[in-house]
């Protein structure tokens, strides 16, 4: 059995009266890429939230490594080694691919507030990364985010989460809007992640790119897990489409005629 | 060469160099030693200003209330000195405080009750101004009593380099300048700024402090202004309530000439340096080649427009990668 890195125990989360979480109880293990999916309102954002340090549980405890965590905000997740990349916020896009990859950790020259930062450090790391990430694109790392396409600003941010040693990252959407070799790409990047010793939550609207990269589905329901160890080499996206919405083959039938 | 035309300061460069060849060409006295040394005096005091509008602009955020603290931090200064109530040194370092106090007000409100920036310091603009008013009722501060203090002679004294007649402000200006250009370009702060304007949620998920980021940028801002309407006290002799009037959108207009992007995240100080130096020639050359000075504001809003198109269609293929 592989080692736990994240054990989210009976968490809850209540939004007024509405229950986005209920009773959620969700892992991760070491070096697994996890796919986890629901419909819409099923309550992944949720959860994936709580996680990352956005919101704070109502209720349940989280454990990171076998130790329980007090997760009020975004740093206290990345002080424990959980990254998040959102599709769309999670660069800069007027920022160069090298500041990006340090913002909020740049390395520095001499002491003071106003430090100035070890420019040639950055990019000499950061076009490492690019490589080691599997950009094989000769991209100069002094190129702005804004040029770049939305498969190679994915693979900076994933870049970014494995040089800082996270042990976790999740990854909301990362294939959405993307074309076929772009998708491609991401979920190159995704796997090299894992084959490098990190673990990964991959959330994608997109059940065939899912099955694609991960390891093991988890699905969610009305804020609660319905299945948590569905494994994509056993199983068809039409039987993971019925564990989503709870509907047997011929209800999907007859609802998608519908 | 490429690569200097697609830079932001690139078409405000141009632009400032034609000024000045039009305006030589029709009127020989333009660039004289006199027209270049008062045009200086009064361009830096602004510039003061500018630059710290530049910052707090590229992360996002811009100050009416600037023009409105130009005026009252004089007034406070010289009204503390002049009824003996604070030596000069003191007074000065009063002045300053309160427009500090002003600016992290504008920053707290913005942040902490997340009101936008235009309505926080829009309301501001008319609190500062009513304060300085109502403080004189209305009449100018005599500031000549401190012309021989060594504060006095270290903000604005003047002495000739050659025929050129340089006030202190010019060096103020300077060392502004070149410190926040390195602040913004050379920093991990100035890489904050930067990111707080360009994707401010960003920025946060990666441990940015966004809010204390941007508040330190609305004191800075009130600071610089402040600073420069004490500047300009001295220089005139006197602490005119009504000193700064308009100054904010004359400021706002020389950081986005200069290529500072109004939205946030992009922001160049030797652009606002350009910028500054292209609206303070526009306004004395239409002077000197004999346009009406009421003409002023029809250049300035065809210059905005101008270049606003120029960078925009730069940004357009910024984004397209070429």
């Amino acid at each position: 059995m592989a080692e736990e890195l994240v054990l989210m125990d009976n968490v809850s989360r209540y939004y007024g009266r509405v229950r986005a979480l209920d009773g959620v109880t969700f892992r991760v293990f070491k070096n697994e890429i996890v796919g986890l999916l629901g419909d819409n309102g099923a309550g992944k954002s949720t959860l994936i939230k709580v996680l990352s340090g956005a919101v704070r549980a109502t209720g349940g405890d989280i454990y990171i490594r076998g130790e329980k965590v007090d997760m009020r905000s975004t740093a206290d997740a990345i002080a424990n080694g959980i990254e998040t990349i959102y599709q769309d916020s999670a660069l800069v896009t007027q920022l160069s691919i090298a500041r990006n990859l340090f913002l909020g950790r740049e390395p520095i020259k001499g002491p003071g507030f106003f430090s100035k930062m070890d420019q040639a450090k950055m990019e000499e790391v950061a076009t490492a990364l690019l490589k080691r990430v599997g950009i094989s694109k000769n991209i100069p790392v002094t190129t702005p985010i804004g040029s770049l396409s939305g498969g190679e600003r994915q693979a900076v941010a994933i870049a970014r989460a494995m040089h800082f040693h996270s042990d976790l990252i999740i990854l909301d959407e990362p294939t959405n809007n993307l074309g076929v070799a772009e998708t491609q790409g991401v979920l190159r990047f995704v796997r090299n992640a894992r084959d490098t010793g990190h673990s990964c939550i991959f959330i994608a609207h997109n059940i065939h790119h899912v099955f694609e990269v991960v390891d093991r589905i988890v699905v969610m329901r009305q804020g609660k897990v319905v299945a948590d160890d569905i494994d994509p080499k056993k199983t068809t996206v039409r039987h993971v489409e019925e564990v989503i919405t709870g509907m047997s083959e011929s209800e999907l039938r007859s609802a998608v005629a519908h | 060469m490429q690569r200097l035309i697609s830079r932001p300061e690139f078409g405000p460069l141009v632009l400032l160099i034609v000024e000045l060849v039009v305006f030589q060409s029709i009127n020989s006295q333009f660039l004289s030693v006199l027209n270049i040394s008062n045009t200086l005096a009064f361009s830096v005091e602004l510039g003061l200003v500018a630059l710290g509008m530049t910052l707090l602009m590229t992360s996002g955020e811009f100050d009416l209330s600037v023009g409105s603290v130009f005026g009252l931090s004089p007034v406070i200064m010289w009204s503390l000195f002049n009824s003996g109530a604070l030596p000069l040194e003191a007074a000065f370092v009063a002045g300053l405080l309160i427009a500090a106090l002003i600016g992290f007000v504008n920053g707290w409100f913005v942040i902490r009750l997340k009101i936008p920036s235009f309505l926080v310091t829009l309301g501001m603009l008319l609190i500062a101004r009513g304060t300085a008013l109502f403080i004189t009722d209305g009449f100018p501060q005599r500031t000549w009593d401190a012309s021989g203090q060594w504060l006095a002679k270290t903000l604005v004294g003047d002495f000739y380099v050659g025929p050129f007649r340089i006030y202190m402000s010019l060096f103020w200006f300077i060392l502004a300048a070149v410190i926040l250009g390195y602040v913004l370009t050379q920093t991990k702060f100035g890489n904050w700024v930067q990111a707080s304007g360009g994707n401010p949620n960003a920025a946060q998920a990666r441990g940015v402090n966004v809010g204390r980021t941007k508040i330190i940028l609305f004191v800075l801002s009130a600071v610089l202004s402040a600073f420069a309407g004490i500047i300009s006290s001295i220089r005139t002799s006197a602490a005119n309530p009504n000193s700064g009037t308009g100054y904010e959108l004359e400021v706002i207009a020389m950081v986005v000439i200069g290529g500072t992007a109004l939205t946030g995240g992009r922001g160049t100080i030797i652009g606002t340096v350009i910028g500054i130096f292209i609206l303070r020639i526009m306004r004395n050359g239409i002077v000197m080649v004999g346009v009406p000075g009421l003409a002023y504001n029809i250049f300035i809003g065809a210059i905005i427009l101008g270049m606003m198109a120029l960078h925009s269609g730069l940004e357009r293929r910024h984004q397209s990668g070429n």
